[in-house]
């Protein structure tokens, strides 16, 4: 039996200014029939290059150095554009990561659907409409025929990559490229996709390349798992396998750094002293228009208490508003309500002390956008050392603290990598000396093994300095491992808040239980 | 300073615009001694005499050699186009980043005055702000800058919109920093570009402005030998004698290409992360 797709000795290579760049270096992997192969790698590994290969959709500083794709029993590489449109989504089909921008948003979804059905299954567009319906209804989309006159911004996210699921099987291709499909998801909604996309392949026995950066998802998915490192295949083997008894050392390094609930990383007892009490804030965004009400808050009377030295998790879907209470707490955004600390009530932004400011910090989830590109490393450390008093000779002091060297104060921004960049972000806040230092989501957009860095290096300087966190993020198995007493917000309200310990209780909220079961915890 | 200016010479344009910046330099400073004659020496028997040896871009209605007309009048023309430009982008640039910043209502005040200014086209600005003032360079100069300032304080805010979204700039805020501060550390380094090109081009504007307004008779006098005025001058020989108009026209043309190589070479230079 021929596989379904075979990549042999696959070289791949990008040419830039500087040279040539090595992406991809003796791939060789095997699909076979109705299998699902994972592709597990950390970002720049090349993951995505060998999706855009196997699309034919390579940028044009690409150069094929080495090997042979074939899909079945054509050669990819030797097709002409012509070929390639009847084979694209006939044969090969592919999910992307983010579905708000796979979808043109100009058309609705019944035109984007039909259009492939029509294109791929040569049918006429009544039937194709008829198909699409069933499709839709057949990936659990509720009322399938009003969502085909939608258009992309009105249905929701998870709703959008089902409908690019649908449109993927609907054209029953041999292989589908999954490209990380549920990174761009809540937690709940990627765990519900994830269980569509294994009834739709026990359905059709199709093949599928599952692409992703989290090793603990692919227990799910695959049934063999590879494992990439700088665009060399290090390990491939059976999925169980890989977690029981992993041979290579990089692979055993992923998998150590994978949060697990039940390893704890911190082991003291906050102070009892109150540090910081906020009561019923309602944030708002907007404001009454002559001829419109004003938005309604998006957050309802929340009250979140943290203790000098707590680390407290704020966890939640995105748009449950957990950004929101933090952008109140920093006087980002208005807000109803009172927030007490030290011994000090504020009632909105205005009544923040440079002292407040100074004691409650704020890192940012995206550090390409927290740190301003115009400014060199030396420069944004020294703001906070000059506004809150402090000694500008100190900034290769606070380098050092967080592990980088002092020559860095003299680079740019774009010349760190996204782990670096955060640790200069966690320097700048630090650099207040500050006793509360919010982290909203700081962790989500770094790799496993330097996710795994930034909490060591978060957890020591908390050692160092006694400030206490509260941390947002939507990882319930991080944020088990490090919080000492964890909020649960939706819609814009608490629903949930217990210690950490006994986050297992049988009494807790209905919705946190739900969080638990999608937040996948690693087979060991 | 060395290394912006290694990096704007790397590419074949911005080089070609240094040069061409250059040249003009030279001339603005060293013009009068270069010429072969007086600017305003007249030769009755070379009337209207064509591109030639003794004059080498011709000479015009008075036989005054066009050349030497060209080289003495840079300092009337560049100097003071680049003055208007610059004051112009600045006023507009402020006005812009700080109307993105405090946004609300003040933004809409900031706007919509800014609206109701730049509905009044550009030159009858300059006039009326011209005939209020009194003639002269320096009035002239002041009409230009705040006739450019509305324009330009459009085009900053929109590219500072997208700025004050940026973290870096929440991070400031957060921060407690004043406005003051963001305004002008955070944020207005990060709209430079646009501002660089948008006011590049508007030094052409700028000269052509000056030469309308002297052309009005409220900008430099006739027997000055401004490049505008030198075109206004010429547009009725412009069948008998191409080139009284040709030259002055060029000469305007170029120092227009100048600063728009050196505009975008600039910003390419400035950026960062063009660093490879």
């Amino acid at each position: 039996m021929t596989a379904a797709l075979t990549i042999t000795n696959y070289g791949l290579d990008y040419a830039t200014a500087a040279g040539a760049v090595a992406v991809l270096r003796d791939i060789s992997l095997e699909i076979a029939p109705g299998e699902v192969l994972g592709l597990v790698g950390e970002s720049g590994s090349g993951k995505s290059s060998l999706a855009w290969a196997l699309m034919r959709h390579l940028p044009a500083n690409a150069r094929e150095v080495s090997g042979a794709l074939r899909l079945g029993d054509v050669d990819l590489q030797a097709l002409g554009p012509k070929q390639l449109s009847t084979l694209r989504g006939r044969r090969i089909g592919m999910v992307f990561q983010d579905p708000s921008t796979a979808l043109n948003p100009t058309l609705t979804i019944g035109r984007q659907i039909t259009e492939a059905l029509m294109r791929h299954r040569e049918l006429n567009a009544r039937a194709a409409r008829d198909l699409a319906v069933e499709l839709l209804g057949h990936v659990d989309l509720r009322n399938p025929a009003a969502i085909l006159r939608r258009y992309p911004h009105e249905i929701s996210g998870g709703e959008k990559q089902r409908v690019i699921i649908a449109t993927a099987f609907g054209c029953r291709p041999d292989v589908i490229l999954f490209d990380e499909p549920t990174t761009a998801l809540d937690v709940i909604t990627g765990a519900r996709i994830i269980e569509l996309f294994a009834r739709l392949r026990a359905e059709t026995g199709v093949a599928a390349l599952y692409i992703s950066h989290d090793l603990g998802m692919m227990t799910r998915v695959a049934d063999r798992v590879a494992v990439i490192r700088h665009g060399r295949v290090v390990e491939q083997a059976k999925a169980f396998e890989i977690f029981r008894r992993p041979q290579h050392d990089y692979t055993r390094s992923l998998i150590a750094a994978v949060p697990r609930p039940e390893r704890r990383l911190v082991h003291d007892r906050p102070g009892e002293a109150v540090l910081l009490e906020a009561r019923g804030i309602d944030v708002h965004y907007g404001r009454a228009g002559l001829f419109h009400a004003a938005p309604p808050p998006a957050t309802k009377a929340v009250d979140i208490d943290i203790r000098a030295g707590e680390i407290v998790g704020l966890v939640g879907e995105s748009g449950s508003g957990k950004s929101s209470v933090a952008r109140a707490l920093t006087g980002l955004a208005r807000f109803d309500g009172a927030i007490r600390f030290d011994g000090r009530t504020l009632h909105g932004a205005g009544d923040m002390s440079p002292a407040y400011r100074r004691d409650v910090q704020i890192v940012f989830q995206h550090p390409d956008s927290s740190l301003n590109p115009r400014h060199r490393i030396g420069e944004i450390l020294s703001r906070p050392l000059k506004l809150y008093g402090g000694d500008v000779a100190s900034v290769p002091r606070l380098l050092e603290q967080v592990r980088l060297p002092a020559s860095y104060a003299t680079r740019w921004p774009h010349q760190l990598s996204g782990g670096e960049k955060q640790r200069v972000a966690i320097a700048r806040a630090f650099a207040a000396r500050p006793r509360l230092v919010i982290c909203d989501e700081i962790t989500a957009p770094l790799d496993v093994s330097v996710q795994a860095q930034i909490i060591a290096l978060l957890l020591r300087l908390r050692a160092e300095t006694g400030a206490a966190y509260l941390f947002i993020t939507h990882d319930l198995n991080l944020i088990r491992q490090i919080a000492h007493r964890i909020v649960v917000m939706r819609q814009g309200q608490l629903v949930d808040s217990r210690a950490v310990d006994a986050f297992g209780a049988e009494d807790v909220h209905p919705y946190t239980s739900e969080l638990m079961a999608a937040s996948p915890v690693p087979v060991s | 300073m060395t290394e912006l200016l290694g990096r704007m010479i790397r590419k074949p344009q911005g080089a070609i615009g240094i040069v061409l910046l250059v040249v003009l330099g030279a001339i603005c400073l060293l013009g009068p001694w270069l010429a072969p004659y007086g600017p305003e020496k007249m030769d009755f028997l070379g009337r209207f005499r064509a591109p030639g040896w003794q004059n080498l871009f011709g000479a015009d209605q008075f036989g005054r050699d066009v050349l030497s007309r060209l080289l003495s009048g840079a300092r009337a023309t560049v100097p003071m186009a680049l003055t208007a430009t610059l004051a112009g982008s600045a006023m507009g640039a402020v006005i812009g980043v700080a109307s993105a910043y405090l946004g609300g209502k003040t933004d809409e005040l900031i706007m919509r005055t800014n609206d109701a200014v730049m509905a009044i086209p550009g030159l009858l600005m300059a006039l009326l702000l011209v005939s209020t003032l009194g003639n002269g360079a320096g009035n002239a100069v002041v009409a230009i800058a705040i006739a450019f300032a509305p324009g330009m304080a459009r085009v900053t805010r929109s590219v500072a919109l997208a700025v004050r979204n940026q973290d870096f700039v929440k991070a400031a805020v957060a921060r407690g920093e004043g406005a003051a501060q963001i305004i002008l550390r955070e944020m207005l380094p990060n709209v430079m570009g646009p501002i660089v090109i948008e006011a590049t081009i508007r030094v052409s504007f700028a000269v052509m402005l000056f030469a309308t307004l002297s052309f009005l008779g409220l900008g430099a006098q006739p027997p000055a030998s401004e490049w505008g005025l030198m075109v206004a001058d010429a547009r009725q020989y412009m069948h008998r004698a191409p080139w009284i108009l040709i030259a002055p026209s060029a000469a305007i043309a170029l120092s227009a290409i100048a600063f728009n190589l050196v505009g975008d070479a600039l910003r390419d230079a400035l950026n960062p992360r063009d660093d490879r």
